[in-house]
């Protein structure tokens, strides 16, 4: 079975953070060139790889990873808000 | 500061790093048949220093050499993948070309073809038995330089 790929928000997320490849693969227990694979798609990562990311973002694993295209951030938000009503 | 060596440079380096085994290993048999005369030494000593340099700039500056060599638990998920499938692909080339390579000799032998064999049996030369256990120990790292996104020199 050929694998989907899985589309991500890390490198949004890193920068948002100011941190490098090389600081979030420390982080997380991974090599540097791992994240940079992660990033363009290039490599899915397994579920616990996937939940220790999300737990170093504090962020939902849907919020980051996603098997479709993924609005920009700034959609997001401005989604919300409007469904808010604000 | 890490330089990155592209896929280019790299596929060049496999072809003349076992571009030159290839080539040393005629140039031994063409002495062993016919005679070590200046051209041939020279040629072999050649084809061994060029595989040599070759093999340290693309395995060992890279470390190709180590991460191949590497035990699993100190790689992540990603890079244990990546050795899984060289290794995959390392054993298909390998036992693909020592077994051609056997039932040439075999055959050569048993036709008694003396191009490859001296009394008519076969037999691994010593010299075609190192050419092998080199491509053995070489081959995940050559696949790996052949194939990764991005590999980084010293």
């Amino acid at each position: 079975m050929r694998s989907r790929k899985i589309h991500n928000r890390i490198s949004v997320l890193r920068e948002e953070r100011g941190i490098s490849r090389k600081e979030l693969a420390d982080k997380i227990g991974i090599n540097f060139q791992t994240v940079g694979y992660l990033e363009r798609g290039e490599y899915n990562p397994s579920l616990d790889l996937a939940f220790r990311i999300s737990e170093y973002f504090g962020l939902p694993i849907d919020f980051i990873f996603s098997t479709e295209p993924m609005k920009p951030m700034s959609q997001e938000i401005l989604d919300y808000r409007n469904k808010r009503g604000e | 500061m890490k330089r990155e060596i592209s896929k280019r440079t790299r596929r060049i380096g496999v072809i003349i790093n076992y571009a030159s085994l290839v080539l040393f290993i005629i140039v031994f048999y063409a002495g062993e048949y016919r005679s070590w005369d200046a051209p041939t030494i020279i040629g072999g000593i050649i084809a061994l220093v060029v595989a040599f340099l070759s093999f340290i700039y693309l395995y060992v500056k890279t470390h190709l050499w180590k991460f191949v060599h590497t035990s699993i638990e100190k790689l992540d998920e990603r890079q244990v993948h990546v050795i899984h499938d060289s290794l995959r692909y390392s054993y298909s080339i390998f036992s693909i070309l020592s077994l051609s390579y056997i039932l040439v000799l075999t055959l050569t032998a048993r036709f008694s073809i003396n191009t490859l064999t001296t009394s008519g049996k076969a037999s691994l030369g010593m010299i075609m038995l190192g050419g092998l256990i080199y491509l053995a120990h070489t081959l995940p790292a050559s696949i790996i330089a052949w194939n990764e996104r991005e590999v980084f020199l010293d």
